[in-house]
């Protein structure tokens, strides 16, 4: 507080004392103005007062080699007509000079003029006015040297240049150029000139001058647009004070016009930019190319709940998704794969990536994971498939029986529910992962059915060991080419041999040859292994929903191997989907190309279902739907090798 | 420390060591060649026209602003009351454009530098007397001060001019100033201690206005580049 007021005081005290001065510098201005006007006054009076008398008006040289002396005859009149006055003049450039009359008269301008002859630079000159009787009328001599005398000429060729215009096009630039005076001998060096230019608005005498310069041509920056100026330029010697006169007046405007041009471009890039957008949008809605729409116009993901349909969701099926959510019939939509298998030790073994290493069970077995899962002399839990569908059965699972799909083939509703969730076009893509994980937890939730039709364990598809791959769906399936299996399960005694352990019939040639590296397709027995078995899916081959080629699955069960070490040595479990084996009649049929429709964390292939080439007898009769093209099958990399051709 | 130190050292011998050598390499501002030394690049001779005719410009501005100080009295007819004649009257300098254009190259330089050498000593006195008078404001010393030495230096480059002239055979070797400038001084030199301040002054300036005016005659006359 207290500084602020020291402050305030402060300030109100210079404040004070500022005003002060101001106030006292008006004081003096006044009064030295007051005093110039009065010695003028003053001196007007005097002369007023005394009639003046003749003298010199002035003595100018132009271009210092001649010059020129003018002289009045003040307030005596009767001194005004020619030759009444006479000019004498003193040259001091020797000691021995004397008076010498005016080598040139102009009586009528009353000039005496000084040719070169009489003109000599540096010495002092002395002028005097006498009359017809030799009366001097100036007391003093009217002295000066010629270099204090020049005035040049003013310049000539004066013109000017318009530099640029201002971003703003309100004011713009300009140069200005002009050439010495002729008579001044600038070439020569003998007069060294500076030049001073002058500029005002149009009929007003606000005169700006520029500054000083000895160059012939000067920028004046800052003019107005629409104004018009003037423009005159007078000249001195260097170093000397007296200015020539000022030259004739430029005048110098520029209009608006040529701010126009700067907004014509700007206006033509944007009316083109908006075209070219227009054209670009045009192009998309043209093509209406995937890939081009994918890039430009990324889909939106749709809401995607594990198990459900977004189609569902959209068309608002309310029904079915709540019996979905509800679990009806399906044990729940927590159907994430991992869940499926937690009841199934075997499940955790046949997990390829040695992460989940939690289960004690699966260390030990994971050696043996390919004998144990084509041993059929391993028991086959209850949730073997057995049935009409190749069904690999686990470790635990009888492999007698393990043969038939899922439960849900009984089931008509899950199927058809499984047909509606699965997506039926493989470019579904990842809807059909959906379905499959969908149809995945609706198999889960059935019991194992035992498909008497079978009658045979073979839960082996008939796939071979290598598959040809025709065809890469988009939705990530992948196509293979059937028509292996014929020579695989010729090949292989060893399967038939397992067809007769399993006692099975035709579908023990399916058995597949644990021991030689074939392929199969593994239809996961969703009561043991949580997979979908296909014989859903070849039940769904019937495709049920359709729209989708490979919507069914495929559950292969592995069958347990008979010679462990020979099969797993040769197990070559790589998760190829094979064909369809035509001669199963409990397996779906492998078609020639199947469709890989997902990955599961196991790191099986859900494929596709096969088309359906013959209805199993097996397959309870569920709604005709299309056959899906392709086979689909739900394939473990373990699974794999035990997939009978 | 002595580890420490070590490269300090070093640091500072390299320093002077290059120090010396750029002493003794000449390394710097480019002079004047004197003897057309090989290994130094010398001027043109517009160059150096162009540098002498600068600084008398400037030393007959720094008189002109003198003198006017010094005059005190405003006469509309710029009466200059010349008491005495200056002392360098006796040296015959051409009074006109075409004397001066007619008189030969090697007396105009002779002139020139005879003016020059003339008044280095009343200039000399002058700043003295000026620096001693309480009169004058610092300004005005400053301003003598700075004359005097620049007529010290532009006789210097006149002679420069006047030696490269000579050795481009511009002109002859008759100029004899360059031998003794003292004998280019009028045997009464003493004359100037006779003048006064606003005499000398006046003289000054007239004189100085000479140098400029013959030197930029010179200087359009042997080498008209530009600025002519």
């Amino acid at each position: 507080m207290s500084v602020s007021s020291s402050s305030s005081s402060s300030s109100s005290t210079t404040s004070s004392s500022s005003t002060s001065n101001l106030l006292l510098l008006l004081l003096v201005s006044s009064l030295d103005w007051l005093s110039t006007r009065g010695s003028a006054l003053a001196m007007d009076h005097m002369t007023s007062s005394a009639p003046v008398g003749p003298h010199f008006t002035e003595c100018v040289s132009r271009e210092q080699e001649t010059f020129r002396c003018w002289w009045s005859p003040g307030g005596f009149h009767n001194l005004s007509s020619p030759g009444a006055l006479r000019v004498f003049y003193l040259k001091k450039d020797s000691p021995t000079s004397e008076w010498k009359e005016c080598p040139e008269y102009s009586h009528l301008k009353r000039e005496c003029f000084f040719d070169v002859n009489h003109t000599s630079v540096w010495v002092p000159y002395c002028m005097q006015l006498r009359g017809q009787n030799n009366v001097t009328y100036l007391d003093e001599d009217y002295c000066f040297t010629v270099e204090n005398i020049v005035r040049p000429d003013p310049p000539v060729s004066l013109n000017w240049t318009l530099l640029n215009i201002s971003p703003s096009g309100l004011s713009y630039d300009v140069m200005v150029n002009w050439e010495p005076p002729p008579s001044a001998d600038v070439g020569a060096g003998w007069m060294r000139i500076e030049y001073e230019i002058q500029y005002t608005e149009r009929n007003t005498s606000n005169w700006e001058a520029l500054e000083m310069q000895p160059h012939t041509q000067q920028t004046i920056y800052g003019l107005q647009i629409g104004k018009e100026y003037q423009v005159h330029i007078r000249c001195r010697m260097q170093a000397f004070v007296k200015f020539g006169e000022f030259s004739d007046s430029v005048f110098i405007q520029v209009t608006e016009i040529p701010s126009q041009d700067s907004n014509v471009p700007f206006k033509l890039a944007l009316i083109f930019g908006v075209l070219g957008i227009l054209i670009l949008i045009l192009l998309i809605g043209i093509s209406q190319q995937p890939r081009l729409m994918m890039i430009l116009l990324p889909p939106v993901p749709a809401p995607k709940i594990k198990g459900i349909d977004p189609e569902l969701l959209k068309k608002g099926k309310l029904d079915e998704l709540n019996f979905i959510l509800s679990g009806g019939g399906m044990g729940g939509l927590s159907t994430y794969a991992p869940d499926f298998y937690q009841d199934e030790p075997w499940v955790e073994f046949i997990e390829v990536d040695a992460e989940d290493a939690d289960a004690a069970e699966k260390e030990e077995n994971q050696g043996s994971d390919t004998q144990r899962l084509l041993d059929p002399a391993q028991p086959v839990s209850h949730h073997m498939n057995i049935g009409c569908a190749n069904a690999i059965s686990f470790p635990d699972d009888d492999s007698g029986r393990a043969s038939c799909y899922d439960p849900d083939l009984h089931d008509q509703d899950t199927l058809m529910l499984m047909a509606t969730l699965l997506p039926g076009q493989p470019e579904a893509g990842e809807d059909s992962f959906d379905v499959v994980e969908s149809a995945l937890v609706i198999e889960r939730s059935k019991r194992p059915l035992v498909q008497a039709q079978t009658g045979g364990p073979q839960t082996w598809l008939n796939t071979d060991f290598y598959a040809q791959v025709s065809n890469v769906m988009p939705s990530g399936g992948v196509v293979l080419s059937p028509g292996q299996q014929l020579r695989l399960q010729e090949s292989t005694s060893a399967t038939e041999e397992e067809a007769q352990k399993k006692g099975k019939g035709s579908e023990d040639s399916e058995v597949k040859a644990q021991k030689e590296l074939q392929f199969q397709l593994l239809v996961v027995d969703p009561e043991g292994s949580g997979y979908t078995t296909e014989s859903n899916a070849r039940q769904i081959s019937t495709p049920p929903s359709t729209p989708m080629p490979g919507s069914g699955y495929q559950t292969i069960h592995p069958q347990p191997v008979e010679t462990k070490p020979a099969a797993t040595a040769e197990n070559n479990q790589s998760p190829y989907i094979l064909p369809d084996s035509p001669q199963s009649q409990f397996f779906a049929p492998v078609a020639d190309y199947t469709v890989v429709q997902e990955v599961d964390s196991q790191h099986s292939l859900l494929l596709n279902p096969p088309p359906r080439q013959s209805p199993p007898p097996c397959l309870p009769h569920h709604p005709a739907k299309a056959l899906p093209a392709m086979p689909v099958g739900y394939v473990t990399p373990d699974l794999l090798g035990n997939l009978s051709p | 420390m002595p580890g420490s130190i070590g490269p300090v050292s070093v640091v500072w011998v390299v320093l002077v060591y290059l120090l010396f050598c750029s002493r003794l390499l000449g390394v710097g501002a480019a002079p004047i060649c004197t003897n057309a030394q090989a290994g130094c690049h010398a001027l043109s001779l517009a160059n150096l026209f162009d540098r002498v005719i600068q600084h008398s410009a400037r030393m007959h501005g720094i008189s002109n602003d003198l003198h006017s100080e010094f005059y005190f009295l405003p006469s509309k007819n710029q009466i200059g009351r010349v008491s005495r004649n200056c002392h360098t009257s006796n040296i015959f300098t051409p009074n006109g454009k075409e004397n001066a254009q007619r008189m030969a190259r090697e007396e105009l330089t002779e002139v020139i530098l005879k003016l020059l050498v003339a008044w280095r000593d009343p200039l000399w006195h002058f700043q003295q007397s000026i620096a001693h008078h309480h009169d004058f404001n610092n300004f005005s010393t400053n301003k003598a001060l700075e004359m005097s030495d620049m007529v010290h230096e532009l006789r210097k480059g006149v002679e420069k001019v006047a030696e490269k002239m000579q050795m481009m055979g511009i002109i002859s070797n008759s100029v004899s100033s360059l031998a003794s400038p003292e004998a280019l001084l009028p045997s009464d030199s003493a004359e100037w201690r006779l003048m006064k301040d606003y005499d000398l002054l006046y003289c000054f300036r007239r004189d100085s206005n000479k140098v400029q005016n013959y030197l930029k005659i010179l200087k359009c006359r042997i080498v008209p580049e530009h600025g002519c």
